[in-house]
């Protein structure tokens, strides 16, 4: 099941990044795109453990950079949330090898799938609002925006974890 | 760890790209990632609060043996989804059924039990860390705990059963035993005779003696059954025992230790062993059950070490063996060894050694050649000479072929005597 999970929410992934890019004309960045999702396939399969967060960072600086560049954003996006995906995925797929024949393997897979799926679509949702209401403001004001998100997040952990 | 950082960058990245750019596009797409870390902080406990047990089925076994490892994990604290738990395995020991390493969801105040099998080699192991790791679903974050759980596991040698090993030290203990010493009364071996005394069973008179002297009536004398001080030395030298790609043949010179001691004690004797190798490990001569499994915790403890001091026998410390006792030696044998034993007859010990066959036990290592066949009849040569020359100095040399079982190989002749020039 995770491996299903992974496979596909990577293809899908890839795919949204790379058919911006190549809806854009961009074809050589595209296949540069794609070359990272084959790479994130054989490091799955040859288990090289440190590749999944290599390859998310570059499948969000792919996304940024289409952003930088006007690509079409929701394309970007999806790419992004869906590579993300793919790469928990892969940690997941990681940490079943440590299980035993005799343990709840579905368990296990089945509730963090849904956990995780969840959690994917509530992300989906809120970029996509965020990306319908656009809303213009200056330098100033987006400093003391991003300021006061860093504040509330940093209090929001605090409170976590003294909870 | 390397999760957290590679979020963090890209968190960051977005923000002062988004800032830098002033497109909400790089802000909103921080979003899932922030989602990712609340809900990562939000499901992990603040502490792992779990008692764990260990039981082994058996705490003293023979090599080989399956012994059955059970861990149970009882959460006091709150729910946790994925909880890695690994049993920390000693070394040398090979699971045979199962896994030490479990992916468990553990609901509060619930217990989970899983159990393993092993098994393993002669020797002393000790299992410490029982390991318990959370994460958050993602990853980010992990709550480690290692609860110490010391165990120990004794893997005796395999020891053989003799039914007696025959030996014949100058001086004996005063308790019954099976050992003829060197003094009339009640026993099985002719003594000599003396003068009939009243209190003499009618039973005992030599009447050809008494025939002979018609003053009086003379009674036979038997040699008086006592036991009597052993001292075992194991030679776990790494020059004497390691051969090449780390072949030992140490582990023979245990099975015949085990055994002599296992025969000893039975027949009532007081044994020590001293295990020499990189330092004296020694146990307190004693008689009994309690020192048979002494010396058999002994013997699983023991291993082969190299030391600078303890390179040769020379320091072998003789006084820790009562004076005109046996003492056996069980080495494979180094020439340099021939003075230490000479001079431990001189003193008036009796010395039996018993001698794991290097020559044979190498040779079983090497590819069939017409080269190595002539090696070894060399070397074989050159030990036999070293154990005649240690024969004419009084010392009694038993020599095992590890080809065939400590039982077959030596068992007749320990069970006869020791006679020189007797060599198997």
């Amino acid at each position: 099941m995770t491996f299903i999970a992974l496979v596909s929410s990577l293809v899908i992934g890839i795919a949204s990044l790379a058919w911006g890019f190549f809806d854009e004309g961009w074809g050589g960045f595209a296949r540069w795109v794609i070359l990272l999702g084959v790479l994130w396939l054989v490091a799955v399969w040859q288990r090289w453990r440190w590749f999944p967060s290599l390859g998310l960072f570059f499948a969000v600086l792919a996304a940024g950079i289409g952003f930088w560049f006007e690509v079409n954003s929701y394309w970007m996006m999806a790419g992004a949330i869906f590579v993300l995906f793919a790469w928990d995925m892969t940690e997941l797929h990681h940490k079943l090898r440590f299980m035993a024949d005799d343990d709840d393997v579905r368990g296990i897979e089945r509730r963090h799938i849904a956990r995780v799926s969840l959690l994917s679509l509530a992300g989906i949702a809120l970029t996509t609002i965020a990306l319908v209401i656009q809303v213009r403001f200056t330098f100033e004001w987006g400093v003391l925006l991003v300021a006061l998100a860093l504040l509330g997040l940093a209090q929001l952990i605090g409170w976590f974890r003294r909870r | 760890m390397q999760n957290r950082i590679v979020f963090s960058v890209i968190v960051y990245g977005l923000l002062i790209a988004g800032l830098a750019s002033l497109r909400g596009e790089f802000i909103a797409l921080t979003l899932p990632f922030l989602l990712h870390l609340l809900y990562g902080f939000a499901a992990m406990p603040e502490k792992l609060d779990l008692s764990v047990e260990r039981s082994l089925s058996a705490d003293r076994v023979m090599p080989g043996m399956d012994v059955v490892v059970t861990l149970k994990i009882h959460n006091n604290g709150a729910g946790l989804d994925e909880l890695l738990v690994e049993d920390n395995l000693p070394g040398n020991l090979s699971i045979r059924l199962g896994s030490p390493r479990h992916l468990i969801r553990l609901p509060q105040n619930s217990s989970h039990t899983f159990t393993y099998t092993v098994s393993a080699p002669r020797g002393r192991y000790r299992f410490h860390e029982v390991s318990l790791q959370t994460f958050d679903p993602f990853n980010l974050l992990e709550l480690t705990r290692r609860v110490n759980l010391p165990e120990h596991l004794f893997v005796f040698p395999d020891i053989r059963k003799l039914r007696n090993v025959v030996i014949r030290p100058r001086r004996t203990r005063v308790y019954a035993g099976a050992i003829p010493a060197h003094t009339g009364g009640q026993g099985i071996e002719f003594f000599g005779v003396h003068e009939y005394q009243p209190g003499d069973s009618p039973r005992s008179i030599n009447w050809r003696a008494s025939a002979r002297n018609m003053d009086s009536l003379y009674s036979n004398e038997y040699r008086q059954e006592r036991v009597a001080d052993v001292g075992i030395v194991l030679d776990a030298r790494m020059r004497s025992n390691m051969f090449r790609n780390g072949n030992s043949i140490f582990d023979y010179s245990v099975l015949a230790a085990g055994t002599l001691a296992d025969t000893f004690i039975s027949q009532g004797n007081r044994v020590g062993l001293l295990v020499y190798g990189n330092y004296l490990a020694w146990t307190y001569p004693a008689y009994g059950k309690m020192q048979r499994e002494r010396i058999m915790h002994a013997l699983a403890s023991a291993s082969v070490g190299s030391s600078a001091v303890f390179a040769g026998l020379e320091h072998l410390p003789a006084r820790m063996f009562p004076p005109e006792s046996q003492i056996v030696l069980v080495s494979p044998l180094i020439q340099d060894d021939m003075e230490v034993l000479v001079r431990l007859r001189a003193r008036g010990y009796q010395v039996l050694v018993v001698t794991p066959d290097p020559v044979q036990f190498e040779k079983n290592l090497l590819p069939d050649a017409e080269e190595v066949e002539t090696a070894a009849r060399i070397v074989r040569m050159e030990r036999e000479l070293f154990i005649r020359r240690l024969q004419r100095a009084g010392v009694h040399v038993a020599a095992w072929n590890v080809s065939i079982p400590f039982e077959q190989a030596l068992g007749p002749l320990l069970m006869r005597g020791p006679v020189m020039g007797r060599v198997l």
